[in-house]
Parts: structure tokens; C-alpha cells; sequence
């Protein structure tokens, strides 16, 4: 027991996923150096502009990568109460990758011994340990079998409850749980009779239903309408409280991830640009943040704003192309806090992540003394 | 006072749906009517913007499509500068085509994927005038400027583009032909917070430079608010609450609208404002199943209607709340309106 008091669940250390762009002959740099930690019981949120590699940060994770070369490197250390071992380890030597001025230039990767040897490690471990939810959750559910049958089917497998009988009435369990109305219909019914609440509910049923350590919600709410949101996350919200369920949010909704996390990371063309808790990140005090995140939250229209119908500000330029990654501070082309003394660092040298105050890191050569 | 550019009144749409494939082949075959637009009449003056929200399935959509003729309305009549639409041929519709525009929810939906953004443009500006190569290389640069695209994007593929562009080009693409009312269906809600930002100030900038009339449909609250000088809420194809964006977001009379603004996920002060108390965590429930076609169509969800005791006027089939005006062009549909 000693090793669960010390060790955060899961520890994601330089996680690096790359793909190959054929038609440019280089790689998108999707998840380049990320390191995370989720603690027990703990709402470590994720937030970030699309194509900032929040997703596939958690995608790594599942080992649900298909696409070359994927995962190239890092470490996944999980921690659980039933299972504790390195996502990643011993698959390092499927991986050869040459390096050239801190730049990787040639991938060699045995994908189907990689493959073979990640399933092996992610056996008894996704959808068990490792719960996931998705940004759309009525693809994730077949169309064509019931909604209950298909989480009694996720209980069976995942469970003690083996028989038939046992498992379906802990699947009515659940969906009990998730605040689902009238369970007992929607237990028989189609996905399709289902509204986009209603599934997501029956996705973080089916999620929980196998009371994984750890869940990963991948833009739980995103999509749905504004009443359906509130609901969902007050949802998670009693959920965390009742279940001390370790959870991953991901999510581009900053009022979401205030309402819920814990811990924050902010990431930004792959790489995480702040890391802390949520009231530092989020809070108001912009003197102590990266400049990505202030700017972010500026952008999010506030109160005052709505009522005198102001103009909204918005960070200048586009998302960091990951092909080309620029050799100093990835921010460096939409920042506005460069200062003379620093421009030339930031132009030159990417930034490490550094604690600004317990606890609390940012990336960024403000913070440098 | 400028003029009213667009009128609906009593605008409905009705589809239809067969029980069963089977249904078809039997005698008398049994067809659902869906009520996805119910008596909707609204207008909307030169350089305003007019918010439609509502949750999904309330027929918003519906409502904007109807408006520019893509669907055929079941009764009722749109006239655009005083001149009845409803009935124009298509042939007729056409010229009138190039002063009604929509803006996709679907960011790729209006965009060829093999056709260059320089390609989509200048089809898009000479559709309606015959013009030279060289005019058509001017104006299409005028719309990137007014969009706030560099030009070097002219050569590429929208699949090249990220959101923010790609929303600017359907944005350019119906400034090309000089539209004059545009139904904006969605137009934020597939994009970042930082992106969504910029699409609201070029709309609005646009609406001053050029005088345009929105149609503004969102289920995004705050960003209807942000652009709307006129809001109506609806619910399962009825307005039940129109008016000023001021009154309608701080002081809405009607239940749902009530509801709506306050289950914003980071609005956490309204129950203070209002002498409704409501436990926000209360199962107000979606009883989407129950979609009663008459009477108040709200009852079912209606937290005042359960405070009252269920009172019989709600329920009743003949007596359906009908919009009546609270003041300053504030008109609600509900029998027991809030405040007061």
C-alpha cells in the first residue's frame, strides 16, 4: 500500500506521438514531449484549441493509436489499486528513432510488434482499470443492439457479475446511477430512441459500469445543448464526489473544466504550456500565467461583455503548425507579451516547464529567473 | 427607424412520417404529422440581428430554411421587402436568391474539397453578373479583405484550411453575391473559444460596414447574446418568448427561457435575481417522448406548472398560450408568466 499513497495513478512522462504526413515527407508532431500526472481521486483537466493534441494525448494512453508511427516514446506509469505497470514499457524496443539537433528525422518502428506487445499490455486494462467516453457518444454505441444489452455485454467482460442475470441487472444498476429517466424503458431501447444526453449518460454508464480507477473523458460535452451540458456535468460532479473516481477531462470548454478539475494542464501545439491548480491556472490573476492561457481566457466572453455587446478579443495568427515546429517558444509567433529582454530566448530556445510556485509550472522564458 | 427588410407570419411546417415501411403498402396508411415549425411570425428590420435559440430538435433550423425557400412552408408567408415569397417559382426565386444567403453549421458542407479557395470564390462572384478575369481577380482579393484572409491562402484546398478559415471562406462566399439577410445557422458552434471570437467580431464588423440583417440560430446562449439585438426562444416548433435581448437573457417571463439562461454552465448568480427559486439539480427532465402538439406545450417540463398544482388551463387542448406583448415588445406565451 505504501506505493499507492506515494505514486500519483498515472504518470505520463515525455509522451511523444508522431504521424507521418506523406505528401509533405515529414512528421506532424501531434503529442511532442508530454508529461501529465493524475493523482487518486482526482479531476486533472485538459484544455487547449483543437489540434493541440489533447485527444490524442488520451488516445496514447488507451493505446488507441493505428496510424504511423504513433507512439514513439515516453512512459505511461499506471498505478492502480489492482494493477500497476508501465503502459509503454519494453515497447521501446520496437521504436528506433535517430535524432538530429533535438529534431527526430527517421522513425523505424516494427508497428506489428509493437501492436502485438501494446495489447498484451493494455489486456485486462482498457475499458477495466482505463474507462473512456468520447465527444460523440452516439457513435460509440452499436445502432443496432440495445442499449441495455450492450452494457450488460460490457459488465460480463469486465466484471464478476458472469451471469446473464447478474450482469444485466448491475447494467440497470447503472444506469440508475447516471440519473438516466425511466431506466427501465431505455434499458430496452435503441441508441437511436435515445437524445444525445441520454446517450452520452449511457456511455459513462457503460464507462463505469466496470468501476475502472481512472476514466478519460474526451470532450464530454461538446455537441450538446446547453441544458443537456449542465446536466452532464453536474452528473460528473456527484459522481466524483460519490465515487472518488479518478478522472482525465478533456475538454475546449473552460467553464467545464472550472467546474470540475482539480489540476489543469494547458496544452499547446503538443506540448503541455502549464500545468497547476485550477484556481491558479484559471483564476484571475493573469501576471501569473503563460501568455497562451491568459489569452485563452480573455477570449471567452465574460458578463460585462455580453451586456454591453463589446468586442471580443482573440489571439492574432493560427494554431501552431506541428509539421513545421518552430525552434524557440512554440507561442512565440501569437504572443504579446514578448519583452526586448526576453524576445531573443523566445525566438531561439524552447522553453522548459518551470515551477513559478508550488506546484504551479508554465512554460515560458518570463518566468526564466 | 429603418425598415423592415423580412416578415413571417404564421409560418408553419409540417412533416410527415410513415409508421412503417409497411405502412405504405396498406390501405389506409397511417402518416405522423411532425409539427417542426408551428405559427412562427416574426420580422426582422435592415442592420438587425435576430437570435433564434432553443435545444435541438425545436425547429430553428427548420425555421431558417423555410425563410429562404429550401423547404417549401406547409402554410403561412414570408415576404421579403414587402414582396410575398411563399409562392415564387423557382425561376422567380432566383434573382432574389443573391439578397438571401445561409451560413452552414457544417463547416465543410459549403465547400468543394477539390476546388481551390480561389476557385470556390470566383464561382461564387460571377455566378450572378458575367464578369472579366481581371474583375473577378479584384473582387475576390475585396472579399478576403473583408474577411481578414491573406491572400496566399487563395491556392490552397479547404482541407488545407483549419476551422477559422474555412469559416471565413463560407463567410466571403456569401458576401460574393451581395447578400443582404443572411441565416447564420450555427455558425460557432463547431469552433474553439479563441476562433469562435474572432467569427463573432467579423460578423459584427461586417454588419456595420454593410448594413446586413442576421437570422442568428445558435443553441449557444452566450454567443446569441453577444450578437443579437432580438432574441426568440423557441420550443418544439413554437416561439414561446420574443423581445429584446436585455429583457429576454435578464428578465425572461417564461419558464423554459428561465431555464434556458440559467443552465449555462458557468452562470451560478441568476437564482438570486429571480423570485423563482428552482433547484437547478431538480429533474426537470427530457421527456422528449412526450411532445404534446396541443395546449401548452411546455407543461410537461414546467416547473410552475407543477408549483401551481397542475392547473387545468395548461393542459387544456383549446386554450393554447399565445403570444401577447408584456411591454416594450416583450411578448411571452405562457398563461402564468414570471415576474410580477
Amino acid at each position: 500500500m505504501a506505493v499507492l499513497a506515494t505514486q500519483p495513478l498515472l504518470k505520463i512522462e515525455n509522451l511523444r506521438t508522431y504521424f507521418y504526413a506523406r505528401s509533405k515527407h515529414s512528421f506532424i508532431r501531434a503529442v511532442d514531449g508530454v508529461s501529465l500526472e493524475v493523482g487518486h481521486s482526482e479531476t486533472v483537466g485538459v484544455v487547449g484549441e483543437s489540434g493541440s493534441g489533447k485527444s490524442i494525448a488520451a488516445m496514447s494512453v488507451m493505446g488507441l493509436i493505428s496510424n504511423g508511427p504513433g507512439v514513439i516514446g515516453g512512459s505511461i506509469r499506471f498505478t492502480g489499486r489492482r494493477v500497476q505497470r508501465d503502459l509503454l514499457e519494453g515497447l521501446d524496443k520496437f521504436v528506433n528513432v535517430k535524432e538530429r539537433h533535438g529534431r527526430v528525422m527517421v522513425v523505424n518502428k516494427d508497428e506489428a510488434g509493437w501492436q502485438k506487445a501494446s495489447e498484451r499490455q493494455m489486456k485486462n486494462l482498457r475499458g477495466k482499470e482505463i474507462a473512456m467516453i468520447f465527444q460523440n457518444p452516439r457513435a460509440s454505441l452499436n445502432p443496432y443492439i440495445t442499449v441495455g444489452e450492450q452494457l450488460t455485454e460490457a459488465v460480463q467482460l469486465h466484471t464478476l457479475y458472469k451471469t446473464r442475470k447478474e450482469a444485466s441487472d448491475r447494467a440497470l444498476y447503472w444506469l440508475e446511477q447516471v440519473k438516466i429517466d425511466s431506466p427501465r424503458l431505455r434499458f430496452n431501447s435503441y441508441p437511436a430512441d435515445l437524445s444525445g444526453g441520454m446517450c452520452q449518460r449511457a456511455m459513462i454508464a457503460m464507462a463505469l459500469s466496470s468501476e475502472p480507477a481512472l476514466l478519460i473523458a474526451d470532450e464530454p460535452t461538446t455537441g450538446l445543448d446547453a441544458t443537456i451540458q449542465s446536466k452532464i456535468v453536474n452528473l460528473l460532479e456527484e459522481l466524483k464526489s460519490e465515487t472518488g473516481i479518478s478522472t482525465l477531462l478533456i475538454s475546449h470548454d473552460i467553464s467545464v473544466i472550472s467546474r470540475l478539475a482539480d489540476r489543469v494542464a494547458v496544452m499547446y501545439g503538443g506540448a503541455v504550456v502549464e500545468y497547476g491548480q485550477s484556481k491558479l491556472v484559471l483564476g484571475e490573476d493573469a501576471s501569473i500565467k503563460h501568455p497562451y492561457t491568459a489569452a485563452l481566457l480573455a477570449s471567452v466572453p465574460s458578463e460585462q461583455q455580453i451586456r454591453d455587446k463589446a468586442s471580443l478579443q482573440t489571439i492574432e495568427g493560427d494554431v501552431l503548425d506541428t509539421i513545421n515546429v518552430p525552434a524557440g517558444c512554440r507561442f512565440y509567433a501569437r504572443c504579446n507579451q514578448i519583452t526586448p529582454e526576453i524576445n531573443e530566448k523566445c525566438a531561439s530556445h524552447h522553453p522548459e516547464l518551470r515551477e513559478i510556485s508550488p506546484g504551479h509550472q508554465v512554460r515560458c522564458w518570463r518566468f526564466s529567473n | 427607424m429603418s425598415k423592415t427588410i423580412l416578415e413571417v407570419k404564421q409560418l408553419s411546417k409540417h412533416f410527415s412520417r410513415n409508421r412503417s415501411v409497411l405502412s405504405g403498402l396498406q390501405r389506409n396508411r397511417r402518416t405522423e404529422i411532425i409539427p417542426a415549425v408551428d405559427n412562427v411570425s416574426f420580422y426582422l428590420r435592415e442592420n438587425e440581428t435576430m437570435g433564434l435559440v432553443g435545444e435541438s430538435g425545436c425547429g430553428k433550423t427548420t425555421v431558417g430554411r423555410t425563410i429562404l425557400r429550401l423547404i417549401k412552408p406547409t402554410s403561412g408567408t414570408v415576404l421579403f421587402n414587402d414582396r410575398d415569397i411563399t409562392h415564387l417559382s423557382d425561376q422567380e426565386l432566383r434573382p432574389l436568391r443573391k439578397d438571401m444567403q445561409l451560413i452552414f453549421q457544417d463547416l465543410d458542407a459549403g465547400l468543394n474539397p477539390k476546388m481551390r479557395v480561389q476557385s470556390i470564390l470566383s464561382e461564387a462572384v460571377s455566378v450572378f453578373e458575367r464578369l472579366s478575369d481581371a474583375e473577378i481577380k479584384v473582387k475576390t482579393r475585396m472579399l478576403l479583405d473583408q474577411v481578414n484572409l491573406k491572400y496566399s491562402k487563395l491556392s490552397s484546398y479547404p482541407s488545407e484550411l483549419s476551422g477559422g478559415e474555412k469559416r471565413r471562406v463560407g463567410i466571403a462566399r456569401v458576401l460574393a453575391v451581395g447578400a443582404k439577410i443572411i441565416v447564420a445557422d450555427e455558425p460557432t458552434s463547431a469552433l474553439d473559444v479563441s476562433i469562435q471570437a474572432q467569427v463573432v467580431n467579423l460578423l459584427r464588423e461586417l454588419q456595420t460596414q454593410l448594413g446586413l440583417s442576421y437570422l442568428f440560430i445558435s443553441h449557444d446562449l452566450q454567443v446569441v447574446e453577444l450578437m443579437s439585438h432580438k432574441v426568440a426562444v423557441m420550443y418544439l416548433g413554437k416561439i414561446v418568448e420574443m423581445g429584446l435581448t436585455e429583457h429576454v437573457s435578464s428578465a425572461a417571463r417564461h419558464p423554459y427561457t428561465y431555464i434556458l439562461w440559467s443552465s449555462l454552465v458557468g452562470k451560478l448568480s441568476l437564482e438570486a435575481l429571480h423570485p423563482l427559486k428552482l433547484d437547478r439539480r431538480a429533474n426537470w427532465g427530457v421527456f422528449d417522448f412526450e411532445r404534446p402538439t396541443r395546449g401548452c406545450r411546455f407543461a410537461p417540463r414546467c416547473p410552475v406548472y407543477e408549483r401551481l398544482g397542475h392547473p387545468a388551463e395548461c393542459t387544456d387542448p383549446e386554450n393554447e398560450p399565445q403570444l401577447r406583448d408584456v411591454g416594450e415588445g416583450h411578448q411571452v406565451a405562457c398563461h402564468f408568466p414570471l415576474g410580477n
